[in-house]
């Protein structure tokens, strides 16, 4: 039985392998189940946004940055408007910025509900994806309600928002909110106590804080290993700091806290979005921007706090109508890399898990 | 520490190494030369008043007179931010990796080196990924190439 050996063998996993999100290619170097190495390729979705951007003005970067990250493009839409005013120097009004807020802390729910519903599927269990993708439907309705779309808004614009909210908007967003406050809780129930879940997820995919940060982790990945960041609160834009929330903190960096962790900025981005409600104030919804839009020569790096991390554009202007230069900085670029930090060694099922827990989106990997 | 007084501390102590950029309003820019860029970032970094430990973004731009590599860098524990600009010749610009500060570094200056053809020195990994591996049409991102079936969009 000596002469008995094991031999190393690769395996391709994508870039159309349903659990990589998108067309992910990663290279696995297996022992039996067991992975030895795992090497991450990009570039499938590789669309050069950025020097497509070189060539439009800035009202048309907008909708072009939707397809950045399509699953919260409100995000998107925020940030470019907010670097492009921070160059300009525009005050955005109100009324707008209440709006924005409520826009986007709606669109971080759609996107945690995303992440709920095909992490639970990636890891055997269909059942919560249905329930999130009922709950999402609320949102995108209440989205199509205000400005038309369903995906990709477009409705964050240099200087405020494109459009005022209908009447019926509020009385439908303040039942949406309250009943995906209450369905959060139910999906504690479905999942937290099954014996299952906590076996595939507790433990598993550990991320320490120190490499989270060497890695440049951010949002919920960098928080549910212990480290207290969130943009919102700590480089504050817009007008978070009205609001009275709490930013959730985890502390063992496995697939589990990484999953109730985003369970938690549901339920606090409800809260937000019922406050804003709350004390949204009437008056214009946009600043006076011309449709010559011309920022003075300068430059900036602005970033948001995304459902899937920081989300900063670096944009240059040289005082002309077009960008001079755009940079895109997605939350998932940075956990791309880090996947094989941590995925080396593990077996893998449980690949597929730590890749679903780090909520990956590869549009915003390859631009 | 706000804005103002970060920059009163860098110019106080790291006068040698960083100079005032007036290119951002928003933002703190400093230029570095690409000879001392190691040694900042790891004095940023090791800074018991900075502690500079989160690597944000890190992009090329061509002016078409030069390159510029851009280094938005944040402290998680201080909650400030800062950009570092190292100004490269356009011919053969180069500039030293900082992968050994923040490894997460290691992707953007691929993607540095393979859309703008920014040499990076000492980078462990300098392989194409967003680009097919035969690629042999240049740096995209530079100003002066545009893709075989480039429109430009006409002035309003």
């Amino acid at each position: 039985m000596s002469d008995l050996r094991t031999e190393e063998y690769d395996l391709n996993m994508g870039p159309h392998h349903p659990s990589t999100h998108g067309v992910c290619r990663l290279l696995l170097t297996m022992d039996g189940e067991r992975v030895v190495k795992v090497v991450p390729y990009i570039g499938y979705l590789h669309r050069a946004i950025e020097k497509i951007c070189e060539n439009r003005s800035y009202a048309m970067c907008i909708p072009m940055l939707d397809r950045f990250e399509y699953v919260t493009s409100m995000s998107c839409n925020q940030v470019f408007s907010l670097a492009a005013e921070r160059l300009a120097g525009i005050e955005v009004p109100e009324r707008a910025e209440y709006l924005r807020v409520i826009m986007l802390e709606l669109n971080r729910i759609a996107s945690h509900l995303i992440f709920f519903g095909t992490t639970a599927m990636d890891i055997g269990a269909l059942t919560p994806f249905l329930y999130a993708l009922r709950e999402r439907e609320d949102i995108i309705d209440l989205f199509e309600m205000t400005c038309g779309q369903r995906l990709t808004y477009n409705y964050i614009r240099i200087g405020g928002v494109s459009k005022d909210i209908p009447e019926e908007f509020t009385p439908r967003c303040r039942k949406t909110i309250a009943n995906i406050t209450e369905k959060v809780e139910e999906y504690k129930r479905l999942l937290n106590g099954n014996p299952i879940w906590k076996m595939r997820t507790i433990g598993i995919g550990k991320l320490d804080a120190d490499l989270a940060l060497a890695y440049g982790a951010s949002g919920p990945i960098l928080r549910a290993s212990g480290v207290d960041y969130d943009l919102r609160r700590d480089d504050p834009y817009s007008i978070y700091d009205r609001f009275d929330f709490n930013i959730p903190i985890y502390h063992n960096g496995d697939v589990y806290d990484r999953y109730m962790i985003r369970l938690d900025e549901i339920q606090e981005s409800c809260k937000i979005v019922g406050q804003a409600l709350d004390s949204i104030v009437e008056g214009p919804i946009k600043a006076k921007v011309s449709p010559n839009f011309k920022p003075p020569a300068g430059e900036t790096y602005t970033r948001i706090e995304n459902s899937r991390g920081e989300m900063g554009v670096h944009l240059v202007s040289d005082g002309s109508k077009k960008p001079f230069r755009l940079k895109a900085r997605g939350g998932s670029y940075p956990h791309l890399q880090l996947l094989p930090e941590i995925a080396t060694n593990c077996m893998i099922a449980d690949l597929v898990a730590i890749f679903a827990s780090f909520d990956v989106i590869l549009p915003e990997v390859d631009r | 520490m706000n804005n103002e007084e970060l920059k009163a501390y860098i110019e106080s102590n790291y006068a040698s190494l960083m100079t005032f950029c007036e290119s951002g309003k928003y933002d703190l820019w400093f230029e570095v030369k690409a000879d001392n860029l190691v040694r900042v970032c790891q004095k940023l970094k090791d800074d018991p008043e900075l502690l500079i430990d989160y690597f944000c973004n890190l992009g090329g731009v061509d002016t078409t007179e030069n390159f510029e590599a851009v280094y938005n860098l944040a402290s998680s524990k201080k909650k400030i931010r800062i950009d570092l600009k190292v100004v490269l010749p356009h011919e053969n610009p180069s500039v030293d990796s900082v992968q050994t500060i923040w490894p997460a570094a290691n992707w953007y200056e691929r993607e540095m080196w393979e859309l703008y053809g920014i040499q990076v020195n000492n980078h462990d990994n300098l392989t194409r990924f967003l680009l097919p591996d035969d690629w042999d049409q240049g740096y995209p991102m530079r100003k002066d190439w545009d893709a075989p079936d480039f429109i430009r969009f006409p002035d309003l």
